[in-house]
């Protein structure tokens, strides 16, 4: 009895301090996150890391503890002097905890987090979002903006670029296909539509159409943060780790010189 | 009279051929032949050869001639092939070190043999793996020169890793030699069988290693499509080399669960079964199921290679890939780690002489997480599925820590109160128990789909991976070769050095990849040989700690290998462990056991000091 109560003591402790620790860095602990499926995620990953935490103690702590206070003095071989094979309490704690815990992990986070991304999902669509087409190529992102007659945003470089207003619900559809190829244009693999400081992930499958929605919420540019940035995150030939774009998100008087400056290249046909 | 009794024994031939040449260079000038023949034949029947003297449908065909040159070559010819016809098998056994080097029919030789051969596949995918951290250090291309060459080095070592180490090392190497031990039992049920499948292993090894002669293939260990089918020849030896691979692993699992299911010995009830059968049981049950299920969905895919079916692209459905490669390749994963969850529960109550706490949740765990794995494979595609699967799939993925819970449970309930001796092997198993812990909790993120949406197809997985695999199942087989040591050999390691090894590839190792947990956080993603530079000082740290866990790896082999041969003189039953291996020999000899093995109780009782099985020795059997 004795050891369980020094061991629960010091478990106790160790994940008091440890439950403080996390809160202390919690705020930038996954990652930096400018949209509202990023806060999704980002809490979601905080609730689970506080209530993981105690079990990982659990086994780490269980792991020392046996190495200092259960050690045998020498490699004799001694039977022990405690010989339990079964300990109900022990057994049905174990069990029940576990079963509680993942049910609680799959109705909190999972369900719940599902839930709300499903509904913000659906109420922008009724909102009249911005809408910009992504076409994946082997090794490109295109990004086009039809409500503004934009076919491929470039900047003066004519290398491929994405400006998105800030709090303007934006609607992404994905495709993957090559409209440069020479004979086969649906000749696509498949690649995956990754903003980091988003948290959003889409594979790009040919033959299909995806959508994504979400709510950037912070003016930033790959400037300010590298997580602001396209990346395929899905192998998808030679050329996959250079197929990434710069993002910006920007205030709506940017985004709509932006969008002249964009109609401007494309007439004078850069 | 005589003459009669020598016919009636075919594999006692009256005049044994004397081999002039070793089976494995007989083997290999074999292959070399057999490829040659066919790979011109199918140029000579090609109606649009002309060009070159190798293309895509001849090195296949070709293959399979290497590959039939080899294993006649090895020993299959004599003991294969002449039985068949009606001859005398010619095949004669070396009793010296020749043995490791052609067929053999003994259980104990194929699990060295097997054991050699995923060591030596360690080793080299191990190098391919430095070879790759060299080339993070910088987020430019400095050392590869070609993006698919760096692609191609990660494809080989995840494949190489999974289908020659993690599903061999244990389960075909140590469950060979041991399961029969184990069990009581002479010899396996199929015992030519498994010998010829060990020789499947090096066979796929190689033409893994060979791939790049056809091309640099870009798809990583999963072989993609449509990605797959647009790639060059490469691919073609990728899925040659792993069917040859997981062959070996099914005509393992075949014999393994046919031997545990038949030859146990009298007494020898499921009750009393030991932890490691229970592990490697299951296990091959799971082989059963998924090897063939990816070595037909690899078959397609290699046939929509080199005749544009048109399977997996825009054309097909791209998605069905996915789904059939995840549908083996998460029961893959538990089929690398359940030997190892029964390995803890086998050295845990030896060490501690201890009784083993609530075995039959040990052995229900094993059973459910066998049972669970074949739920849970589209969490591989929360990024591509339907959102209305999310939900069952994370359920179903995170229920199955539920029976993986119940190993730990069974694991810490007999380290409680325990008098744990602490060697070199407790020491592995109790390093296993905390890097699987981290581990399966990261996986409960991956479960969890907001956030497996963020971190999938980057470092974060990578690390989750690596935790579960090489924390789970490496570190347990370097504690079940010290643990065995004595047994394989009759020898003993160097306890100081054995547990400074340890030291130093847990610092190794959790200074790699806990690392890469940060990484993935950090935006590092997946394939990719440049990445933004501001990835790079924690990139570079890594590449450190991962060749300092390599050069772990490489020092605990020599150590191994030292102590296999010059190590001091082991008592017979040095752990004072009740499992049926250590009622023979060290090591043991050809039929096992000198008598008949009765068990009359189970063997995780140390509260008392009866035998748990008895040798009986037969007058009319012993020489």
């Amino acid at each position: 009895m004795g050891d369980a109560i020094v061991f629960v003591v010091i478990w106790g402790i160790l994940t008091t301090l440890g439950e403080i620790w996390f809160r202390s860095i919690r705020a930038h602990s996954m990652y930096y996150t400018i949209s509202n499926q990023g806060s999704i995620a980002l809490s979601a990953f905080n609730f689970l890391s506080s209530w993981l935490m105690p079990i990982f103690i659990f086994v780490a702590l269980m792991v020392i503890y046996t190495l200092i206070r259960f050690r045998a003095p020498n490699n004799e071989p001694k039977p022990s002097l405690v010989q339990a094979m079964r300990n109900k309490w022990y057994i049905f704690f174990w069990v029940a905890a576990s079963f509680l815990l993942n049910i609680m992990f799959w109705l909190h986070p999972t369900s719940v987090d599902l839930e709300a991304m499903f509904t913000n999902w659906r109420q922008e669509k009724k909102q009249n979002p911005l809408i910009v087409n992504v076409t994946a190529r082997q090794w490109e992102w295109i990004f086009s903006y039809p409500q503004y007659g934009i076919k491929q945003a470039v900047n003066a470089q004519g290398l491929d670029e994405m400006e998105l207003p800030v709090n303007r619900p934006v609607e992404f559809f994905l495709r993957s296909y090559d409209p440069f190829h020479t004979y086969d244009v649906y000749a696509g693999v498949i690649h995956s539509f990754w903003i980091p400081a988003f948290g959003i992930k889409e594979d790009v499958i040919p033959g299909e159409t995806r959508t994504e929605f979400l709510v950037p919420n912070h003016v930033a540019n790959f400037k300010t943060s590298p997580l602001v940035r396209v990346q395929c995150a899905e192998v998808c030939g030679p050329g996959h780790p250079y197929m990434e774009a710069p993002v910006s998100v920007v205030t709506a008087k940017q985004f709509a010189q932006w969008i002249a400056y964009q109609k401007k290249l494309q007439a004078s046909g850069v | 009279m005589e003459q009669r009794i020598a016919q009636a024994e075919p594999r006692n031939h009256p005049q044994p051929k004397v081999l002039r040449m070793a089976p494995v260079l007989r083997g290999l000038i074999w292959a070399t032949i057999g490829f040659v023949v066919f790979d011109l034949f199918t140029v000579a029947v090609d109606p649009y050869r002309g060009n070159p003297l190798v293309t895509e449908p001849s090195a296949v065909i070709g293959w399979v001639g290497g590959l039939l040159g080899w294993l006649l070559g090895v020993g299959g010819y004599e003991e294969m092939i002449l039985p068949l016809f009606g001859s005398p098998s010619t095949w004669v056994e070396p009793k010296d070190w020749r043995r490791y080097f052609g067929l053999s029919t003994n259980h104990k030789v194929i699990g060295i043999q097997y054991l050699f051969s995923s060591s030596s596949i360690f080793l080299i995918a191990g190098l391919d793996a430095m070879a790759m951290r060299y080339e993070l250090m910088q987020p430019s291309m400095h050392f590869f020169t070609y993006t698919g060459q760096y692609l191609t080095a990660v494809g080989i070592h995840g494949s190489l890793m999974m289908f020659g180490v993690g599903t061999v090392a244990m389960i075909s190497g140590l469950g060979n030699y041991f399961v029969p031990l184990m069990i009581g039992a002479k010899r396996t049920v199929f015992s030519r069988l498994s010998g010829i499948g060990h020789w499947l292993l090096p066979a796929g090894a190689l033409t893994l290693i060979a791939s790049p002669l056809l091309g640099y293939w870009d798809t990583g260990w999963r072989g993609y499509e449509p990605l797959a089918s647009q790639d060059p020849g490469g691919m073609v030896y990728y899925y040659l080399g792993i069917f040859a691979m997981t062959f070996s692993t099914i005509l393992s699992a075949v014999n393994l669960s046919a031997t545990i299911i038949f030859h146990r010995a009298k007494g020898m009830t499921w009750a009393r079964l030991p932890l490691f059968v229970w592990g490697i049981l299951t296990v091959s049950l799971l082989n059963l199921i998924w090897q063939p299920e990816i070595e037909m969905t690899f078959v397609m895919a290699l046939l929509d290679k080199l005749i544009p079916f048109h399977f997996w692209d825009a054309l097909g459905s791209p998605e069905t890939y996915l789904s059939m490669f995840w549908l083996f390749g998460h029961p893959e994963v538990y089929i690398i780690v359940l030997p190892a969850f029964a390995m803890w529960n086998e050295i845990i109550p030896v060490m501690a002489q201890k009784n083993l706490f609530a075995r039959d949740w040990a052995i229900i765990g094993l059973i459910f997480v066998m049972m669970l794995s074949g739920l849970v494979w589209a969490h591989h595609m929360f990024t591509n599925m339907r959102n209305s699967e999310m939900f069952p799939f994370a359920f179903f993925t995170e229920m199955i820590s539920i029976p993986t819970g119940f190993s730990f449970m069974a694991a810490i309930g007999t380290l409680w109160k325990a008098r744990l001796r602490l060697t070199t092997p407790s020491l592995l198993v109790l390093m296993s128990l905390f890097n699987f812990v981290v581990g399966g909790l990261t996986g409960v993120y991956l479960a969890d789909p907001p956030v497996n949406l963020q971190v999938h197809d980057t470092f974060f997985v990578i690390a989750h991976f690596h935790y579960t695999i090489i924390g789970g199942m490496i570190f347990t087989w370097i504690a079940s070769m010290y643990y065995w040591l004595p047994k394989f050999s009759g020898r003993m390691y160097n306890e100081t050095w054995g547990k400074l090894l340890a030291i130093w590839i847990f610092i190794g190792f959790n200074g790699t990849f806990g690392q890469m947990f940060l990484l993935g956080l950090d935006g590092m993603n997946r394939w990719v040989p440049a990445y933004p530079p501001y990835l790079k000082p924690m990139n570079y740290e890594v590449s450190l700690f991962a060749f300092f866990l390599g050069a772990g790896f490489i020092a605990h082999a020599i150590h191994i290998i030292w102590a296999w041969r010059n190590g001091p003189k082991a008592p017979e039953n040095p752990w004072h462990s009740r499992t049926l291996e250590w009622l023979t020999t060290s090591p043991p000899p050809e039929n096992n056991f000198d008598g008949e093995v009765e068990v009359v109780r189970g063997f995780y009782r140390y509260d008392h000091d009866e035998p748990s099985a008895y040798l009986v020795k037969d007058a009319s059997e012993s020489q």
